[in-house]
């Protein structure tokens, strides 16, 4: 629509209450940012500016642990789901066979489940197969949440990618297999790249099935992050606060750019 | 060369053992685990079944053993209704104007109200959650901007409340909302609300018998992917609540925690997922599609 | 006239799909031979089954019965990919994440022909369909009629015995296709190679083709040069399809045909079974308005530029067509509802028998 200022689509109240939901959305964000650059002992009282706190948070062993812990996971799950998730796509992708709306259902589960009861199933079953609560249990939790978000984009490129490109491919003298790595996968790479992408980040932001099924050694930094909170609001947890916002921001916005450059 | 089906069999098997042994398998081992006995101090008693999970959620054994109402567990079962039907609302009523708004925008201005709706999408909701703790306590900033306003003479005392949930569960889940709404309302074609305005429909006619219907799967959607999570949701009541057992998710939690009742907690999570699947499957037959994530 | 080799002989091929109660014929019992060298078109209308016919020779689909040679050697089981046959796609298929000269090479890669080969013939295609310079654009940075030149260039690098053209100059507008129509035609006779071309437009198949095959419903209704096929159709669709055609119903009397109330049209109907039902097909353009004629009333004028076409109601037959050309500065001759004589002339009359 290239209407806008065509006063025939002006609904009343329609432009307040989307200014309204974006100040919504953001205020919060922007105060805590703010506020992780206060001097002040008090979280909320601000007394000037200052970057002491960073130095705080980067100082604490505990939080670089934490965050060691949270990228070791987060990379892991990220590419054996997206791996795993490639795979599926392209073999779902193809002509439809019996199981197919099966195998759909059970990639939705980790999607339509909420969280928490994902993460007591889990939870149940690790202790059930006596497996430890660790690093290990955390990843294979991670991977099985990551599996549909990195499958959907990708099933989507798939999807809309013409069919005629692999005839193409094959009239000009190319066997299936050089149609796979010289057509197929280039034209999904964008597809693969936000699926991993996608999982990276929520891989890194889950809290609460971590939080069920990391045992004592695998706190990740949601995680260590909640404990903070609940002993208290300090300016040590507005600056990790502010560092993980800005780093999932980052993020957002460099897949953005990405998904622009490929257009 | 392979054979087709080989082939295919061999690509799906790493997404589908995954998936059965670490989601299927254990969502049955939840089922089965909340009809047994709880251990002393945490745990089951393997082989000693009873469906004490379920009668708990209505009843408790006085000191005599005898079966008395209880309606504590049923009440949060109900205020996690209210709270998440509730947020599904407010979400809806805050986010369709705003879905409508951004498509009736040019193409670039379009992609820049997305992008600015998907950044909080993905950032921590963890830690944004703690922002509002920020927002909202007192001595905080809400508190602070009302009170220079004139708004408020005391202290605001609304963090650890209801309502301190449901601003948290409405801010969260709103880019739920406002996403699928604005999806369909981009594939729709302008030119039937064209069509209706040629006819004689003024703008809020044009808005009922046309948008609205048009929109529809969005909007149905959209109250799925808030009303889904805002159920389950365990930080947001936890944080902003105040850890009183608000909603369905601290109870659960709280049988992993404090109160050492396993069964009872899956029977809780059992029952939750029930009420998920029910309302998946509902939506499904009404709109008829495929279940799952092929969307 | 030499004798021409045969370059793709089509035998009794049928193409069925689906299963069933719904299984559709594409292709029924078709035999066709396309020889070398030659500009052949495929017309018909969408669903005639021309396309199928396209995407068996180029080894996509497998035929339900029947079989396809290639000079000589069974296509059976040979896949596209070992086919000595290249095809420019209706929507050109150019690879979106390659270059123009990445994609003109990626059939001699794949053929792994050495590299200095590959670049030189990449820059001999591209100066045969005009796009020097364009070699490391995208397909995206290209209008459609370039796009259009690449899928071509891309197809005959390879030298291909055969090139399939399927619909591929339908997307371009109207004066982009005249010149493609002529570059088509110019890229044929230079480079020697058989094209075999699909289109539902009878015009540019008219143009450009030495011999055209007319299908409808999955049957090949009648092969010939275009003039064959405009002067001499063999039957009521095919004089339908192909330009405009008046039809007139009559019965074989001893001296010509009977019209009914019109009365009867002289014709040497020697060779024809008197009584015999018949339908005569007349072009717009071989009639006349003249004394002796059938006598109608004009119930239309349509001012064309060139021509100036008179609809003409009749008794007892449908309306007819009369196309004149127009003088410089001329009036039309005849207005809405005079009386006029349609004057018709043996020679041009083609006679259908039902």
């Amino acid at each position: 629509m290239t209407t806008s200022v065509n006063p025939l689509w002006r609904f009343r109240g329609v432009a307040g209450t989307a200014w309204f939901a974006m100040v919504y959305l953001y205020l919060p964000i922007l105060i805590l940012i703010v506020l992780s650059f206060n001097a002040n002992k008090v979280a909320t009282i601000w007394s000037g500016f200052s970057l002491q706190w960073y130095s705080v948070v980067l100082d604490n062993p505990n939080i670089m642990r934490a965050a060691k812990n949270s990228l070791i996971i987060a990379s892991c799950a990220t590419v054996v789901s997206t791996v795993f998730a490639t795979l599926a796509a392209l073999a779902m992708s193809g002509p439809t066979f019996r199981g197919q709306s099966v195998i759909n259902a059970m990639l939705g589960l980790p999607l339509l489940a909420p969280e928490i009861v994902t993460a007591v199933a889990s939870l149940l079953f690790f202790l059930a197969i006596g497996m430890e609560l660790g690093l290990l249990s955390v990843l294979v939790a991670h991977v099985v949440f990551c599996i549909p978000f990195a499958y959907m984009p990708i099933r989507a490129r798939l999807e809309g990618m013409d069919p005629r490109y692999k005839e193409a491919a094959s009239d000009l003298y190319a066997t299936p297999w050089a149609t796979f790595w010289r057509i197929t996968l280039p034209l999904l790479m964008p597809g693969v790249v936000s699926g991993a992408m996608l999982a990276f980040i929520i891989s890194l932001d889950d809290f609460v099935i971590t939080f069920f099924v990391a045992g004592a050694g695998a706190t990740t930094l949601p995680v260590y992050i909640f404990g903070m909170i609940r002993m208290g609001i300090t300016p040590e947890v507005n600056a990790i606060s502010a560092m993980m916002l800005l780093v999932s921001i980052l993020f957002v916005i460099l897949s953005w750019l990405v998904g622009r450059v490929k257009q | 060369m392979l054979s087709a089906s080989v082939r295919r069999t061999g690509l799906l098997a790493p997404t589908v053992i995954t998936l059965f042994v670490f989601m299927v398998l254990p969502m049955g081992l939840m089922a089965w685990m909340s009809f047994l006995e709880p251990g002393t101090y945490g745990g089951v008693q393997w082989g000693h079944y009873s469906a004490k999970s379920y009668i708990q959620f209505l009843y408790e054994w006085d000191l005599d053993d005898q079966l008395v109402l209880n309606t504590d567990y049923v009440g949060i079962f109900l205020r996690s209704f209210l709270l998440a039907g509730g947020a599904t609302l407010a979400t809806l009523l805050i986010g369709f104007p705003t879905a409508l708004y951004i498509a009736l925008k040019d193409e670039k201005a379009r992609n820049r109200w997305i992008l600015l709706i998907s950044i909080p999408f993905w950032t921590n909701l963890l830690v944004r959650t703690f922002a509002w703790m920020l927002l909202l306590r007192n001595g905080g900033l809400a508190e602070q901007f009302l009170s220079s306003i004139g708004l408020v003479k005391e202290e605001l005392n609304i963090l650890y409340t209801p309502t301190a949930v449901a601003i948290g569960l409405v801010y969260s889940f709103l880019p739920f909302m406002i996403l699928p709404i604005y999806t369909s309302l981009e594939k729709m074609d302008w030119k039937l609300v064209e069509a209706a305005f040629d006819l004689g429909a003024n703008r809020w006619m044009a808005f009922r018998r046309v948008i609205l219907p048009l929109a529809m799967p969005g909007i149905v959607a959209g109250c799925m992917l808030v009303l889904i999570p805002a159920l389950g949701s365990y930080f947001i009541p936890e944080l902003l609540g105040g850890g009183k057992s608000l909603m369905i998710g601290n109870l659960i939690q709280n049988q992993f925690g404090a109160s050492r009742n396993w069964p009872f907690g899956a029977a809780l999570s059992f029952a939750l997922l029930t009420v998920v699947m029910v309302t998946m499957i509902a939506y499904n037959l009404r709109f008829k599609r495929a279940p799952g994530a092929d969307k | 006239m030499q004798q021409r080799q045969v370059a793709i002989h089509i035998d009794q091929v049928s193409m069925c799909f689906g299963q069933g109660a719904e299984q559709v014929t594409a292709l029924d019992s078709v035999s066709l031979d396309i020889l070398e060298n030659e500009f052949f078109t495929l017309l018909g209308p969408s669903g005639c089954g021309k396309t199928t016919l396209l995407r068996l020779i180029a080894g996509f689909e497998q035929p339900t019965s029947g079989h396809l040679q290639l000079y000589g050697q069974r296509l059976e089981g040979t896949l596209p990919f070992q086919r000595p046959i290249n095809t420019v796609f209706q929507s050109y298929a150019l690879f979106p994440h390659l270059t123009v000269a990445k994609n003109i090479a990626f059939g001699l890669e794949m053929q792994k022909k050495p590299q200095n080969e590959i670049d030189a013939t990449v820059e001999e295609m591209l100066a045969l369909v005009k796009l020097k310079g364009f070699a490391n654009r995208r397909p995206h940075q290209l209008s459609g009629g370039q796009q259009q030149r690449v899928a071509l260039a891309r197809a005959l690098a390879n030298r291909p015995k055969v090139l399939l053209l399927d619909e591929s100059l339908s997307a371009l507008d109207l004066k982009l296709r005249k010149e493609m129509q002529v570059e088509l035609k110019r890229l044929q006779r230079e480079t020697g190679i058989t094209f075999i071309f699909v289109t539902h437009d009878q015009e540019e198949a008219l143009t450009m083709s030495d011999r055209i095959a007319v299908m409808s419903g999955g049957v090949v209704q009648q092969v010939g040069a275009p003039a064959d096929i405009y002067d001499r159709p063999v039957n009521r669709f095919v004089a339908d399809f192909i330009g405009e055609t008046n039809f007139l119903n009559a019965v074989v009397v001893t001296d010509g045909f009977d019209l009914g109330k019109l009365g009867t049209l002289p014709y040497p109907v020697s060779k024809l079974g008197l009584g015999s039902k018949v339908t005569l097909a007349l072009r717009p353009e071989r009639l006349c308005f003249s004394e002796d004629g059938l006598p109608g009333v004009v119930e239309n004028v349509v001012y064309m530029g060139t021509d100036t076409i008179y609809h003409i109601s009749l008794q007892d037959q449908p309306g007819m067509h009369v196309r004149l050309q127009n003088d410089y500065g001329a009036q039309a001759a005849y207005q809405i509802g005079n009386s006029v004589k349609v004057g018709v002339l043996a020679d041009s009359i083609r006679v259908l028998e039902d």
